[in-house]
C-alpha cells in the first residue's frame, strides 16, 4: 500500500480517542471501588478507627495518598511525549527521598533494636500481603488507563502506576493496620509498596508497547 | 492538527501530507541500509502510530516536540525490531534489497501483508479510502452499511493494523 493512500485512510477516520486521563480516571475509580469492596469484606476497619483517624496515625493514610497524587502527574506527563516531566518527576523523587530520610532519623533515634523489635509482629506478613492484594486490580486499572497514552519510557511508567496502586492499596490498608510505630509503618508499607512497583516495571514493556 | 482532532478531515489530510517529506527523509537518514522500501514501512509505521495517538498532544502546547518524539521513539523501535530480524535471516534481507530497485519508493511492504491478515471487510473499507478515494458516503451506499458503520469500521480496521504491525515486527 502507498504512503499516501495509507494517508487518506488515516484522515478519514475522524473518530476522536477519550484523553488518557480520563479513561485512567475512570478506570481508577472502578478498581478503588473494587478494592474498598474487598476490604471492607476481608479486613475492616480497625476497632478505634476513629481515634486513629484523630491522632498523628493518619498519616499513614494521608503520606501514601501524597505519594499517589505526585505519581499520578509524572505518569501523566510520561505519557504525553514532548510534555515536560523532568519537574514532576523531581517532585516525586523528592517525597521519596524525604521518606528515606525519616526513616533514617527514627532509626538513628533507636537504633537496630528497635528496628527488629517492631518488625517482630506477625503484622509484618499481614501487611505485606495485603497490601500488594488490594493493590491488583489498581496495578491493571493504572496500566490499562495508562497504556492509551503512548508512554516513551514503558519501564520507569510502569513501575508509577504501581506507585500509585500501591500507595491508594496502602491507604486503604492503613484503616486496618494497627501498628502506629514510624519503625513499622515505614520499612513494611514501603517493601509492600515497592513489590507492587516491581510489578509495574514489570508490565510496564509489555502493555505499554505501542 | 487541532482541526485534526476536532474531526476535520481535510485539515489533517493536509497535516499528514505536509509531515510526511520531512518524516520521510528522518527514516530515511537513519536506516539507510533497509532500503527504500523498509524505510517507507518504518514511515507508514510512524504515520499510524501519530494516528493512533494524537490524543496525547496537548492543544495548547507545540505541535512540533511531540510530533518529533513519537517519530522517533517508533523509528527507533522499528529498526530495533527489523534489525533483530534481519539478523536472523540473511535471505529476508537480500529480497528485501533485490526488490527494492524495481518498485515504487513510495511503497512499503508490510502494508500488504497485514491487510491480508484483516477480516475481508475490514480491509475492504481501508482499500477504499485508501487506493480509491472513496468519501464516506459512497462507501457506505456502495457496502450497504450506514455511514456510522462505516466510520466505526474503518476505525477499528485501523486499530488492528497498528496492533498487526506491532506483532508482525516482533
Amino acid at each position: 500500500m502507498k504512503t499516501e493512500d495509507l494517508i487518506s485512510a488515516l484522515a478519514a477516520d475522524t473518530m476522536p480517542r477519550a484523553p488518557v486521563g480520563q479513561q485512567l480516571g475512570s478506570a481508577l475509580l472502578v478498581a478503588i471501588g473494587v478494592s474498598l469492596a474487598a476490604f471492607a469484606v476481608f479486613w475492616g476497619p480497625r476497632p478505634d478507627i476513629w481515634a486513629a483517624l484523630g491522632s498523628f496515625a493518619v498519616l499513614k493514610t494521608l503520606v501514601p495518598l501524597a505519594f499517589v497524587l505526585l505519581a499520578l502527574a509524572f505518569a501523566l506527563a510520561m505519557v504525553h511525549p514532548g510534555f515536560p516531566h523532568k519537574r514532576r518527576g523531581t517532585a516525586l523523587g523528592a517525597l521519596i527521598a524525604l521518606a528515606a530520610l525519616t526513616f533514617m532519623i527514627a532509626l538513628a533515634r533507636e537504633g537496630q533494636v528497635g528496628l527488629v523489635s517492631a518488625l517482630s509482629t506477625p503484622s509484618l506478613v499481614t501487611c505485606l500481603l495485603s497490601i500488594p492484594a488490594l493493590a491488583m486490580p489498581l496495578l491493571a486499572a493504572a496500566i490499562w488507563g495508562l497504556s492509551s497514552g503512548a508512554s516513551t519510557r514503558p519501564r520507569l511508567t510502569g513501575a508509577t502506576a504501581g506507585l500509585v496502586a500501591g500507595g491508594v492499596a496502602a491507604a486503604i490498608y492503613s484503616l486496618y493496620c494497627d501498628k502506629d510505630m514510624m519503625l513499622f509503618v515505614l520499612p513494611a508499607y514501603a517493601t509492600a509498596i515497592g513489590t507492587v512497583m516491581l510489578a509495574g516495571a514489570l508490565l510496564g514493556p509489555r502493555i505499554l508497547k505501542w | 492538527m487541532r482541526a485534526a482532532n476536532r474531526g476535520d478531515t481535510m485539515a489533517y489530510h493536509r497535516l499528514l501530507m505536509a509531515i510526511t517529506p520531512v518524516l520521510r527523509k528522518v527514516v530515511r537518514a537513519r536506516g539507510a541500509a533497509l532500503g527504500p522500501e523498509g524505510c517507507e514501512d518504518v514511515l507508514q509505521d510512524v504515520l499510524l502510530a501519530i494516528h493512533s495517538k494524537r490524543h496525547t498532544w496537548h492543544e495548547d502546547a507545540p505541535l512540533r516536540p511531540w510530533l518529533y518524539a513519537i517519530a522517533r521513539h517508533k523509528v527507533v523501535d522499528a529498526f530495533r525490531a527489523r534489525g533483530r530480524r534481519v539478523e536472523v535471516s540473511i535471505d529476508d534481507f537480500a529480497e528485501g534489497l533485490a526488490a527494492a530497485a524495481g518498485s515504487d519508493p513510495a511503497e512499503g511492504r508490510d502494508m500488504e501483508k497485514v491487510l491480508s491478515k484483516l477480516e475481508p471487510r475490514a480491509a475492504e473499507i481501508v482499500r477504499a479510502f485508501g487506493l480509491n478515494g472513496e468519501t464516506t458516503a459512497e462507501t457506505a451506499a456502495r457496502l450497504d452499511m450506514s455511514e456510522g458503520a462505516v466510520r466505526v469500521a474503518l476505525h477499528r480496521a485501523l486499530k488492528s493494523i497498528a496492533r498487526l504491525r506491532e506483532r508482525m515486527i516482533e
